[in-house]
């Protein structure tokens, strides 16, 4: 086990080094200058070239990834064309916001998308399973800045719960953390709610079929038991992989619940990047992410090795 | 629904809240009266005003750094750093003293080698500065407090070059700052204006902070835009960047920020209905609309293809798909230079003017010799104002029978397409659109964009040595008739090369709590005299 958690760790360098290629490569072909953005409106022809210059850009490609790698083996990730700042610490100020706003989405989704899959399953064809099915349709059809939208009017404008916008750190207070996270995350946790609830119910509907369960039933096992001890830890495998695969889900969403709900994190870091054509951070960014969708890839693996004992690496 | 209708929707159901008295205190606590919270108009993302020209960082920047001069509401330079200056009976060389007693905010005095380095580096970068750059003979600091800057000719515009509002503005910074490379971005931010920066507690595309900087000495003169006396009322001064202008109507509505720079025109309406709010005009200065044509690549290389745009284009068209219905936010442009400011004219303008002559447009584009070549219209779509015009024109083209290929990209790409100079069938381009603010066009010093010197240019490189002549004579007219005359003759001689075509002129809204006092109008947002109460 140990051996192959290690391979699988030293598996994520060729696997970043592919994305830091490709991201690389991307960024030279497509459109844009960034040193025509810094220049301003006004500036002429002659400036933007000097602006270039001096940032590095008109050198060949292979120059300028070579430096790059280099650096980023040393894990210096280079320093933000705009700002002047290193993209490390740049990637610093946003982290806590964005973390806390995935794990806040991930906790509340895993908590209500599973008993709503496992309950869809046991009372299946009734009016319960397909109002949860409705609720997981509703949940994948709406974009997330309108249910964002829509959570705010109700419960920032009128209801004067929560705040419109912002973030406040943890260190500040338990309290304002959540009250700045609840709603970006409920909008952000709805999409994620109809994934998981729509696999649970049909992995549930499979296990629930296999004669095990009729003879825990058999044995006077009490409902609860059998749906929740024995049918969903044997149905829990292909739910703990949409929930990794939902990571992916998860940072899209937060470009555009981090936008809605002002929230400085990463996903409006990527977007101002990406608009701004700001290559050093657009690339940290990028290896970031793909680092942590390797990990959380990871971490599923080895978790079903506890799910289910018959899997071995 | 469209997303206008949405966001006009989301943010209207907030107003509605607010006017049924449903709307409590805000839900975050708020700061001290003293923190002042202000959404401006994009993200604060570098901060060198001579590095880097965008308007957000220039806006920015007159909190930090000082000016020798200060334009004021007439727009007319009066004295700020400057205590006094003197003229030599030829022109040639002026001698400036400095006020006693300025300080940078890390407590060095400000002396006049801070200010010819700082003014060093900002004659690389500004038109106006490369001007006089090119006729100084020496510029150098006599003693602490007293530097002369000698020429060559005679420049009467210097007051003017050193107070201007637009961007690179002639901010005075340390020497040890100043000398950085004028193309190399500066990384320490000390200033000797009425607040300091918070770079500790800056978080570029989400936050900068400002704090009132207690050994700043205002002068004794009321405050005029970037004159008189900066007499700062609050403590500090937080910019919230809001990407979102709904979030940003609800954020305001709720009391959560108390100023907001550039509501969306859709959402104004709404915010107007909003008792705890006022709105008014921002900058009364506004912005031209505008598109350039491509004058060194078919089709608009040919003057008659240019004249047959510009004598059926709408600015109406333009106006209401940029502002909407509200007829108080737009007028007709038939020229170049900024409604209500002392050299406005509309001679030779009259292509601009009255019905549009769609058939005979397009008569003279068949006289031009115009075959079907396309022509690649370059649109940012991330940019509400270039997104709007480039629909329009779009129509425009067809309704010409003009071969439009429209290509719909973000503002990064049109940044560096429209530097090329290669056909457009090779990677090159026909029209982009683009638009600059009033204060920028209310004469030529610091107005690129009117300029039609080939290559030197800007985008588009348009040749006209009749408009020229007339920017040269602006620059030495000696009184303000003689002003007026050139830049009548410049306008004329503009129009008729079709220099670019100007869309419109439109104003802008700005929002702000009424606990909030002292917003002024102008063409840059001032926080001096700006105070809130509890």
């Amino acid at each position: 086990m140990l051996g192959y958690i290690l391979r699988r760790i030293l598996s994520t360098i060729p696997v970043m080094a592919m994305v830091g290629l490709f991201v690389f490569s991307l960024l030279f072909v497509a459109p844009g200058d960034p040193a025509a953005l810094i220049a301003g409106d006004q500036a002429s022809p002659a400036d933007i070239e000097r602006i270039r210059e001096s940032l590095g850009l008109n050198r060949p490609f292979l120059v300028q990834f070579g430096e790059w790698a280099w650096r980023t083996l040393h894990a210096d990730l280079g320093t933000s064309i705009f700002t002047s700042l290193p993209v490390t610490q740049m990637i610093g100020q946003r982290v806590e916001p964005t973390l806390s706003l995935m794990a806040l989405t991930l906790v509340f989704a895993i908590v209500v998308s599973v008993p709503m899959g496992v309950v869809a399953a046991w009372k299946v064809g009734t009016w319960v399973d397909r109002s949860i099915m409705t609720f997981a349709v509703f949940g994948f059809s709406v974009p997330v800045f309108v249910i964002g939208y829509m959570l705010a009017y109700v419960f920032a404008l009128r209801l004067d719960w929560f705040p419109v916008q912002g973030y406040t750190p943890i260190t500040d207070g338990l309290g304002p953390w959540i009250s700045n996270l609840v709603l970006p995350a409920l909008s952000l946790g709805c999409v994620y709610i109809a994934l998981i609830a729509r696999i649970t119910r049909a992995s549930m509907l499979e296990v629930l079929a296999q004669d095990y369960v009729r003879t825990a039933k058999a044995k006077g096992l009490g409902q609860r038991s059998v749906l929740f001890l024995h049918a969903l830890k044997n149905a829990a495998v292909p739910i703990v992989t949409v929930i990794g695969i939902g990571i992916a889900l998860l940072i899209g969403g937060a470009v555009v619940t981090e936008s809605v709900f002002a929230i400085p994190g990463l996903g409006r870091l990527t977007v101002d990047a990406i608009l701004r054509r700001d290559y050093p951070v657009i690339q940290g960014v990028v290896l970031l992410f793909s680092f942590i969708y390797v990990l959380v890839n990871l971490l599923i693996d080895i978790l079903y090795t506890f799910l289910d004992p018959r899997i071995r690496y | 629904m469209d997303r206008r209708t949405f966001l006009k929707g989301v943010a209207g159901a907030g107003s509605m809240a607010a006017m049924s008295g449903s709307l409590a205190m805000p839900a975050l606590a708020q700061g001290a009266a003293k923190t002042l919270r202000f959404v401006p108009q994009a993200n604060l993302a570098n901060f060198d005003p001579i590095w880097g020209t965008q308007y957000v960082v220039r806006n920015a920047s007159v909190l930090v750094w000082d000016t020798l001069y200060g334009l004021d509401a007439a727009g007319t330079p009066q004295r700020q750093m400057v205590e006094s200056e003197e003229v030599s009976a030829d022109g040639l060389t002026w001698t400036f003293k400095l006020r006693p007693g300025l300080k940078f905010h890390d407590g060095e005095k400000v002396l006049a080698k801070d200010v010819v380095a700082s003014l060093t580096r900002w004659s690389a970068r500004d038109p106006m500065g490369i001007m006089i750059k090119g006729i100084q003979k020496e510029l150098t600091a006599v003693d602490d407090s007293t530097f002369k800057w000698v020429l060559a000719k005679p420049f009467p515009k210097m007051k003017l070059a050193l107070g201007k509002t637009n961007a690179p503005i002639a901010f005075i910074m340390p020497e040890r700052i100043a000398q950085t490379d004028p193309f190399k971005q500066i990384t320490e931010y000390v200033g000797s204006g009425p607040t300091k920066f918070l770079k500790d507690q800056w978080v570029p595309g989400a936050k900068a902070v400002f704090e009132r900087f207690a050994d700043y000495q205002p002068r004794s003169e009321a405050a005029s835009w970037l004159a008189g006396g900066k007499k700062m009322l609050v403590d500090r001064i937080e910019w919230v960047v809001m990407p979102d202008p709904a979030t940003a109507a609800a954020a305001l509505q709720n009391g959560e920020v108390d100023w907001w720079e550039q509501p969306l025109s859709d959402l104004v309406p709404l915010l107007k209905q909003n008792k705890n709010l006022n709105v008014d005009i921002g900058d009364p200065l506004g912005n031209v609309g505008s598109f350039r044509m491509n004058h060194i690549q078919p089709p608009f290389n040919n003057p008659k293809v240019r004249q047959a745009v510009l004598m059926a284009l709408s600015q109406e068209d333009y106006m209401r798909a940029l502002v909407g219905d509200d007829e108080s936010l737009w007028k007709p442009l038939p020229g170049f230079f900024t409604p209500g400011t002392p050299l406005y004219t509309e001679v030779g303008g009259e292509v601009l003017k009255g019905p549009r002559k769609l058939d005979a447009a397009k008569k003279l584009l068949a006289e031009s010799g115009y075959k079907g070549e396309p022509v690649v219209c370059v649109v940012a779509q991330d940019q509400p104002i270039t997104k709007a015009q480039g629909d329009v024109t779009v129509d425009l083209l067809k309704k010409l029978g003009m071969n439009v290929d429209f290509v719909a990209t973000d503002w990064g790409s049109v940044g560096s397409r429209r530097a090329l100079k290669t056909p457009p069938t090779q990677g090159g381009w026909s029209m982009f659109h683009t638009w600059h603010a009033g204060s920028d066009c209310t004469n030529p010093a610091a107005y690129p964009a009117i300029r039609a010197n080939g290559d030197k240019a800007w985008f588009g490189w348009p040749e006209s040595p009749e408009v020229e002549k007339e920017v040269v004579s602006w620059f030495e007219a000696a009184n303000l008739e003689e002003e007026k005359a050139a830049i009548g003759r410049l306008n004329k001689a503009a129009i008729e090369n079709v220099t670019y075509a100007p869309t419109g002129f439109f104003l802008s809204y700005t929002a702000w709590n009424k606990k909030v006092t002292g917003v002024t109008q102008g063409p840059i947002p001032t926080f001096w005299g700006v105070a809130k109460s509890a």
